[in-house]
């Protein structure tokens, strides 16, 4: 044997695999990005207030035309400016990089920017960025984006550098200084942002394209997100009050949960399942902070593909209504509420949460406080259904808490207990479950609501206009004009009429199903303070000191 | 002279050999997923079957061009594969390869401690249990050993979560580093997502500490996986070993018992254990991915199983057929190294 060859071949082994680490050590592993803003230093010294921030919520896009979901627009609420906002523990609009904004005729409203601002990467920010912002929206109408939000705008217009106008199509909108803070309306550098394509997360980053509270100093998608203070944003918000916020993202909730308990992380929030919060609220170590419950739940039916849907071999309209109500009958939205959620949501008889104007409990009404089987059968027999119907019920394990298998394993129960239905229970991660949603892919399905902005509005047209974000083929043309008229109406009590009256007629088609309705809950460890949730629904980070 | 010239030939045609089974051992295994990823049809059905029209999914299935002759599907997926191109994933749109550089090494890295764990435990008991053999402590290492084999890894990273979190709370249990950490090595130049090399560059001993923390609870219930079969390798053959002659003999002129088995029986007893680390590469691989959901190591066993959630089957195709190159690869490398070290291996 070559003793000497071996030797050397040996010699060879131990060398590749020193040269593999060496390698390894001379290449980058990642495409993450890091901005040139905040950068190294932020990491490495001793902020005077850090804050770590766990949350499950998943991001889609922090590009504003890419998504509408809550775990995107908490990032984008931190790091873009908005025209109009609302300050923390107050949900009325106000000015925000704005000098003023109000209608100056019934189809104008005006918006002066204050003067000199910038983004943080020196970038003017004018009122020419203002329309390139808006003119994106309605030019990629993103399907998984909000630019459906923008229906009453017609155009902007910049009349100087610090003046734009928004042209409207119908007068006296009622709601369209609201979506000036919402989802639809954070301002983009036009320097960085495709004007008529989603600009990637990793540009974004890069470009160092904000001008909110917080610029994005370290990012990796859907794993960490470092926010460093921006000390050149202006508006109603303030400076933030803490350095730097480090936000982690968990797959799982129980790791959420014991990392703030442990005080690894200073606040967690969204989502923690009913009975972790149960059990932190008797733990010193925390603090459980809850606000108000404009949060919603509910089931969507695709008119096309639910049973007897538009577009199956066995269309009929009014078997596939028969099937909606017969499930509105069978629900029993109390047993969700004391079982799976322990209280912490609460049946829903609404379309609208209770304390907003024109909220009724009309399902309440129409389909009863408790389950009938006796009823869903009547209902399906008088429409010529006979055989135990088969839906396919989809529900999401990542984005609605992780009780959402116990919610939708019950929903099963309830209506499978009837004998009247056959329910094939399937889930699917978010990112594809957003996607596949508007895709005529879910006969059914799971969907929660966060509103953009706190007026029954939110809770109507986005859901029933046809067009809007559901896409799931509803559409009653009475029920289009009323929602198009009392967004336009200036009268208080006419236009509760109206909301109620939208609100008989789509509880009679169902479109959604509502089930419940709940609070915002957060976790803070003891030591932390500044935590906000309010009725605008924005948790800004700003305020969170230690 | 010629002696020798011939038997460095004979080990260069050997290595030589193995190193061409490379190409037919990958092509089985890329053919393998290939066909199993087809069983359950093209990947838009796997996704949406039954749940759209027949028609909507031809659109979508011709789209994607999965409605072509499956032959040329797969000649394209093996030119695909051998220019190194595995695809992109449908939900993020991320190229397969790009996964491998910032997950891979986050995997390597488990894979690493859960075998440090594997050597750490199961040769040293494997010694003890050999050199014990029939007493009260082999029968409970042997129990022990088959324990670490048989019970799932998820079940034991459960087990240690469950007493590292709630009843003796001084181990990290999910993440591969505190979030100073993290971010310290993100905003770093060119990191190698080895977490330790690159705390070990940023020359912080508090970002050392936090990372090797984070490890030992993955690393443990990985790697007693192979622990179990380390110790039962050890024993069998150390037992073997302390019962030749050449042993016998060095017994007989008076050599210590302990020196016997460090010196004289562990080496030889230690060959095999390299041959069965190619096979457990695969065993490791396969456990990374629940290990990885379980402690949300955030490596490509994690990534798969997000993949699988989210029904991305051209993502799980591409990770898995990457996943069998690498296992290729490995044995590859085992066999040469066994050749050079083993005297037994005939060429």
């Amino acid at each position: 044997m070559d003793h000497k060859l071996k030797r050397n071949l040996l010699s060879g082994l131990a060398l590749a695999a020193v040269g593999v680490l060496v390698l390894a050590g001379c290449s980058s592993t990642t495409s993450d990005t890091k901005s040139t803003a905040g950068s190294t230093q932020a990491a490495a010294t001793a902020d005077p207030i850090t804050i770590t921030v766990g949350t499950t919520d998943k991001v889609t896009t922090i590009d504003p035309a890419g998504s509408y979901d809550n775990g995107s627009f908490a990032v984008m609420n931190q790091i873009y400016p908005f025209l109009l906002n609302s300050t923390p523990g107050n949900a009325e609009m106000v000015p925000d990089i704005a000098v003023s904004a109000a209608f100056t005729s019934g189809l104008e409203y005006t918006v002066v920017l204050k003067p000199g601002l910038k983004f943080a990467n020196g970038n003017d920010l004018t009122a020419s960025d203002v329309k390139f912002s808006f003119d994106r929206q309605v030019l990629i109408s993103d399907e998984a984006g909000p630019s459906w939000l923008l229906y009453n705008l017609e155009s902007t217009e910049v009349v100087d550098d610090v003046t734009v106008v928004f042209h409207l199509l119908t007068e006296n909108d009622q709601v369209f200084p609201a979506i000036l803070s919402s989802p639809v309306a954070p301002i983009v550098d036009e320097e960085v942002f495709s004007a008529d394509s989603l600009t990637s997360d990793d540009d974004i980053v890069a470009g160092n394209a904000f001008a909110g509270q917080y610029v994005i100093s370290a990012y990796r998608f859907n794993e960490l997100v470092q926010f460093t203070k921006y000390d050149g944003y202006q508006g109603v918000l303030g400076v933030a009050e803490n350095q730097t916020v480090n936000l982690k993202y968990y797959a799982d909730s129980s790791n959420l949960k014991l990392d703030v308990q442990e005080g690894n992380i200073d606040l967690a929030t969204r989502s923690l399942s009913a009975t972790d919060i149960e059990d932190l609220e008797g733990n010193d170590k925390v603090q459980v902070i809850k606000g108000p419950g404009g949060e919603i739940r509910y089931i969507v039916f695709n008119f096309n593909i639910q049973p007897y849907g538009a577009t199956t071999a066995e269309a009929n309209a009014g078997k596939a209504k028969a099937v909606r109500q017969a499930v509105a009958y069978l629900v029993d939205r109390e047993a969700i509420s004391t079982q799976v959620y322990k209280g912490t949501y609460l049946p829903l008889w609404s379309f609208i949460p209770p304390g907003l104007p024109g909220s009724t409990e009309i399902l309440k009404d129409l389909y009863g406080a408790t389950p009938s089987k006796d009823k869903a059968t009547k209902v399906l027999a008088d429409a010529g259904v006979t055989e135990v119907v088969t839906l396919n019920l989809q529900w999401n394990p990542d984005h609605y808490g992780p009780s959402s298998v116990d919610e939708y394993a019950l929903i099963k129960s309830q209506l499978e207990s009837s004998g009247l239905f056959k329910v094939n229970l399937q889930s699917t991660e978010w990112v594809t479950y957003a996607q596949e949603r508007k895709d005529d892919v879910y006969p059914a399905h799971q969907l929660g609501w966060f509103p953009d902005y706190s007026d029954s509005e939110n809770y109507l047209n986005p859901f029933f206009l046809e067009g809007g974000f559901l896409i799931n083929h509803y559409n009653n043309e009475e029920v289009n004009q009323l929602l198009r008229d009392q967004v336009v109406t200036v009268d208080f009590a006419e236009r509760v009429a109206k909301i109620v009256k939208i609100q008989e007629l789509v509880a009679a088609d169902l479109s959604t199903l509502p089930l419940l309705f709940g609070a915002q809950v957060a976790v803070a460890g003891a030591d932390v303070s500044g935590v906000t949730l309010d009725a605008s629904f924005k948790l800004r980070f700003g305020t969170v000191v230690k | 002279m010629a002696t020798k010239t011939k038997g460095g030939s004979s080990l260069l045609r050997y290595l030589g050999v193995r190193f061409l089974l490379i190409f037919p051992t990958v092509l089985i295994l890329v053919t393998m997923v290939f066909l199993v990823m087809r069983t359950i049809g093209d990947p838009i059905t796997a996704a949406l079957g039954g749940k759209l029209s027949n028609a909507e999914l031809a659109i979508r299935i011709s789209a994607a061009g999965y409605d072509r002759p499956i032959f040329i599907q797969y000649f394209e997926y093996l030119g695909q594969v051998f220019t190194g191109d595995f695809g992109s994933t449908l939900t993020t749109n991320k190229p397969i390869t790009g996964l491998l550089a910032t997950y891979g090494m986050a995997t390597l890295e488990l894979v690493i401690y859960a075998l440090i764990v594997a050597f750490l435990v199961g040769i040293p008991l494997g010694m003890l249990a050999a050199k014990r053999r029939d007493t009260g402590v082999d029968a409970g290492l042997r129990l022990f050993a088959i324990m670490a084999y048989a019970t799932p890894v998820f079940f034991v990273g459960l087990l240690l979560k469950l007493v590292f979190a709630v009843a003796w709370p001084i181990l990290p249990v999910n993440g591969r580093a505190s979030i100073n950490t993290e971010l310290a090595i993100t905003l770093m130049d060119n990191p190698t997502g080895i977490y330790l090399v690159d705390a070990i560059r940023l020359g912080s001993g508090e970002m050392i500490l936090d990372v090797l923390s984070h490890a030992i609870l993955p690393g443990l219930a990985l790697g007693l996986l192979t622990a179990g079969i380390f110790l039962r390798l050890v024993r069998t053959n150390m037992i073997g070993t302390l019962n030749t002659d050449y042993v016998e003999a060095a017994r007989s002129r008076g050599v210590k018992e302990s020196r016997l088995v460090t010196h004289h029986a562990l080496r030889p007893a230690l060959i095999p254990i390299i041959t069965v680390i190619g096979m457990q590469i695969a065993v490791l691989l396969g456990g990374a991915v629940l290990t990885e959901t379980t402690f949300e190591w955030k490596g490509l066993g994690f990534q798969l199983a997000q993949y699988l959630n989210a029904r991305d089957y051209v993502a799980v195709q591409g990770i898995v057929a990457l996943l069998a190159v690498i296992v290729a690869l490995t044995n590859f490398l085992v066999d040469v190294f066994v050749a050079l070290v083993d005297p037994r291996v005939k060429f």
